[in-house]
């Protein structure tokens, strides 16, 4: 039991910010408000006060956890990288109290029990909430969709291929269709792969100058194009995977006028690094789908502010040492982000105006419970009490030693952030405090 | 004017004042191979290793050669006969060089970023011989020379670069240079091969070879990767030939006693004829005389001594 | 090369003398011009073997053969040296298989530079003499090397330095001992 005075308290659900003191007991939230201490022994009943921990939160912001519902904890197959138990702890770490893991893995997560081994290895880690995301397609072929409905049943929320675009239309059609069985939305990773050509960073004036094949925005666009109109007329729920172009932007914000049920996220590398900041030996920033242009950048912001754009998702994709110490095309894509994707935010967007601090608990807490219908994202009295305590004076350099990450894969690695979780707490149960895994 | 770095990666990195300090360099060299004996002792008990991860028989050989005539040791580390084949990493093949304490490495590698990378990692001098499409360093400074003893300068000459732009690490590297030199440089190809983005080199492209042409001072055509026609870039060699291929013919419409320059190798009969290629305007054979010059040069200003001065 | 001047070891005068007397030696030792080539080691060698040419041919009314030589690529302190000296253009146009080469500085200290210039000549062909002369021999020798024409020995010590001008190369001529800078 928790009794958790003077925080901060962001609840994008009830549309509140102020301080208060939030009650927890059981694992679910108790209560949120202004309470006299004296009030307080009678709601957690007078035999429990011994066990009640008081946490005095003066300064600090209170918000539900984070929910990603994109992550790469590479379990089963590419253990170097991460698995699901280092994954998990670093999401606890970085403020996240749900994550969703993505299917390629080796072998790609597309049958039940496969999706059953990634919910219980979660659950076993016992930080961060696991929730598998099974393949649309058997192995990732893009030909023959997996038993969804078998595969919900193990405890899969969502259906995707991401890591590669599905690039025949009639199989993505289908999967829309079938996956209306399910409930589940389907999670598309919109690349042409014949646009895309083996790039590996944005097309444009920087591909040219570093002399590095080029992938053009339209090989996301027209994917995004093309999935919008599919779920449209399938009747699916569609949701899009790192979005990073503004004609991406346009095509969400037309398609949700015309009803298409359509959800979109964006990583936030995309909102802090643009193809400008790419350098021939910089595979720290080397991703896909890769930095975009600063006009890109606007329209995602924009996107984010009027709703076109529903979450932050960290695409958290750590790669080992190894494999990113290699010249720019042979590096793998990716940016391991657990640990600072909220950090950063926070610093650069939050503190310098650019997006409201309850804002971004709605985008990274609120929304994707709703779209992804899981626990979480509120702290109405009995949700579950996922919660962070976010200090927003709190400095720390990033170390490969301060990592809970297996892999180092970051651009900020080196660097000072400022704005970090002290406490994170999944059902009631404190696994972060002081920036410290807690071990059991 | 002193040499200040350890490596040459690109032109970049270097000054229009480096670029002429090199170009004098190379004319001593140049002088030693007109000698009957072409040995130096300079670099003597100094290791130069050529590691070349793409085929290229000219650019290894002119390296090559011009170590030896330097009195260097060279060692050749080729893709065929290397543990690279057993997929070593680039970085644990830098590791082995740097433990065999090598004084120069010489990199060719379809990666770009490759040279750099590399660089980085070691602690001897690292020469890019062409990384991917980033850049050809080497290339462009024997171009340099070629340009400054035909045409005697660069400012206000007029220097046409022809064909498949978007892929050429020696056009990125020329324009870089001959900017920096003062000359004025159009790139000319058709717009799948010459698209927009390379306007940030920050001079005229165009798609019209013949209206280009007039007062040009040198025209250099660039090596066309025949494959490319398989990925669609354009539609046959036939058509590409025909708008920009170079001819005798075609050449008279700058009105000059213009120059031309290739790479090599060329393609004989798609982007140059051999009516021009083999004419007395081709300066051509020329280029790789040059090319060993200026690679003595590279290699005596980065491991010649003056440990001293170098700053990067 | 920075220093304290301390005197004066030639004026104009005295260089004039010098290289007057050189020239006539060098005819006298050769028995005439026959097969001789005049040498000039880069940078000082070169004025001071363009005006032997020049003396040589007001007296014998023959205009002898004269090559520029840069020993840089031949020196032995290259991987020691903290700066990196400047490249320069070797010209010799002609032959000097069989022939007589005076090579020509300005002056002769620890022989090194003579023994590079030795190497660079042997590497242009096999001449059948080669004979050295040089305005000033200050001593110090660390190799077995010795001038066959003297313009002024001129004992130093080892802190002094010796500083030929010439007009083509500084704007004046004189020869001035120098103290280092500690």
């Amino acid at each position: 039991m928790w009794w958790i005075k003077k925080a901060l308290v962001l609840d994008p659900a009830q549309g509140y910010t102020g301080e208060r003191d939030v009650l927890v007991k059981d694992g679910f939230i108790l209560k949120v408000g202004n309470f006299l201490e004296e009030d307080v022994p009678e709601f957690f009943g007078q035999e429990n006060l011994e066990g009640v921990k008081i946490v005095e939160a003066a300064g600090k912001y209170l918000f539900p956890g984070l929910i990603d519902v994109h992550v790469h904890l590479r379990e089963p197959g590419q253990e170097d990288k991460e698995d699901i138990r280092s994954g998990s702890r670093a999401a606890v770490r970085g403020g996240f109290t749900s994550v969703l893991a993505m299917a390629n893995t080796k072998p790609v997560i597309d049958q039940r029990a496969l999706v059953e081994f990634v919910r219980l290895q979660g659950e076993r880690a016992g930080m961060a909430r696991v929730y598998p995301v099974a393949a649309v397609t058997k192995g990732f072929q893009g030909q023959e969709l997996v038993e969804m409905m078998d595969i919900r049943e193990g405890g899969a929320v969502a259906f995707s291929d991401d890591g590669l675009g599905i690039q025949n239309a009639e199989i993505m059609r289908l999967a829309f269709e079938y996956a209306k069985l399910t409930g589940c939305p389907i999670i598309s990773h919109c690349e042409d792969e014949n646009l895309a050509a083996r790039g590996v960073m944005r097309r444009g004036e920087a591909s040219a100058r570093l002399g590095l094949k080029g992938i053009p925005a339209s090989a996301e666009s027209v994917m995004v194009a093309r999935d919008v109109l599919l779920a449209g007329e399938a009747g699916g729920k569609l949701h899009i995977a790192h979005v990073s172009t503004k004609e991406s932007v346009m095509i969400i914000r037309t398609a949700k006028k015309l009803g298409i049920d359509v959800t979109a996220e964006v990583n936030p590398h995309h909102l802090l690094f643009s193809d400008q900041d790419v350098g021939l030996t910089r595979t720290d920033l080397k991703v896909n789908p890769p930095l975009p242009t600063k006009e890109d950048q606007e329209a995602l912001l924009e996107g984010l502010l009027d709703g076109t754009i529903d979450m932050l998702a960290t695409d958290h994709a750590p790669h080992t040492w190894e494999e990113k110490a290699k010249p720019f095309p042979e590096a793998p894509f990716g940016i391991n982000s657990l640990e600072t994707a909220l950090a950063v935010v926070w610093q650069e967007l939050v503190e310098k105006g650019k997006l409201p601090a309850l804002k971004v608990i709605e985008l990274w807490s609120r929304n994707p419970a709703q779209r992804f219908n899981l626990p979480g994202g509120t702290l109405e009295t009995g949700s579950p009490a996922d919660l962070v305590l976010f200090d927003p004076a709190y400095k720390e350099r990033i170390t490969a030693e301060s990592m809970e990450s297996k892999a180092q894969n970051t651009p900020f690695l080196g660097q000072e952030l400022q704005g970090f979780p002290v406490m994170t707490w999944v059902g009631g149960k404190l696994v972060m405090a002081d920036r410290k895994v807690i071990c059991n | 004017m002193q040499w200040r770095h350890k490596d040459l990666l690109d032109l970049d990195t270097l000054t229009a004042e480096e670029i002429r300090h090199i170009i004098k360099t190379a004319q001593p060299m140049k002088e030693i191979l007109s000698r009957p004996m072409k040995k130096l002792p300079t670099l003597r008990g100094k290791n130069v290793v050529l590691l070349f991860y793409e085929s290229s028989t000219r650019t290894r050989t002119s390296f090559e050669t011009a170590a030896k005539i330097l009195g260097a040791d060279t060692t050749n580390f080729s893709v065929a006969v290397s543990s690279v084949n057993k997929g070593e990493s680039l970085l644990d093949t830098a590791k082995t060089l740097q433990a065999m304490n090598v004084d120069l490495v010489i990199v060719r590698h379809s990666s770009s970023g490759a040279a750099e990378f590399l660089a980085n990692v070691l602690e001897a001098g690292v020469i890019n011989g062409g990384d991917g499409q980033h850049a050809h360093p080497t290339q462009a400074l024997l171009d340099f020379y070629t340009l400054q003893e035909k045409l005697g300068g660069f400012e206000g000459k007029k220097i046409v670069i022809v064909g498949d732009i978007l892929h050429s690490r020696v056009a990125r590297s020329n324009v870089l240079g001959l900017k920096k030199l003062g000359a004025d440089v159009t790139l000319v190809g058709p717009p799948t091969l010459l698209p927009d983005e390379m306007k940030y080199l920050g001079v005229k492209l165009s798609y019209d070879l013949d209206k280009e042409l007039p007062g040009a001072d040198a025209v250099m055509a660039l090596r066309l990767q025949l494959e490319r026609q398989q990925s669609g870039l354009f539609p046959s060699i036939r058509e590409y030939s025909k708008l920009y291929g170079l001819s005798l013919e075609r050449l008279k419409k700058t009105g000059k006693k213009t120059i031309v320059m290739h790479p090599g190798p060329m393609n004989r009969g798609v982007e140059i004829m051999s009516d021009l290629a083999d004419s007395v305007q081709s300066v051509i054979e020329e280029q790789v005389t040059n090319g060993v010059a200026v690679r003595m040069a590279l290699i005596y200003l980065l491991i010649g001594g003056g440990t001293g001065n170098v700053v990067d | 090369m920075e220093g304290i001047p301390k005197n004066r070891i030639m004026d104009e005068d005295g260089i004039r003398r010098a290289i007057s007397r050189i020239s006539h030696e060098i005819v006298e030792k050769n028995k005439g011009t026959k097969d001789l080539l005049l040498i000039g080691i880069r940078t000082r060698g070169v004025p001071l073997a363009e005006r032997i040419q020049k003396r040589i041919a007001e007296f014998e009314k023959v205009t002898l053969p004269l090559g520029l030589l840069d020993i840089t690529l031949y020196r032995d302190d290259l991987s020691t040296i903290d700066v990196q000296p400047v490249l320069h253009e070797t010209r010799v146009p002609f032959s000097i298989e069989g022939k007589t080469v005076i090579l020509v500085d300005d002056v002769l200290f620890t022989g090194r530079t003579a023994r590079a210039a030795l190497d660079a000549l042997i590497d242009l062909g096999r001449p059948q003499k080669i004979q050295l002369a040089v305005l000033i021999d200050r001593g110090h020798r660390e190799l077995p090397i010795r001038a066959d024409y003297v313009g002024k020995n001129v004992p130093t010590s080892r802190r002094e330095i010796v500083s030929v001008c010439l007009q083509e190369t500084d704007g004046r001529d004189e020869v001035l001992l120098l103290e280092k800078k500690s």
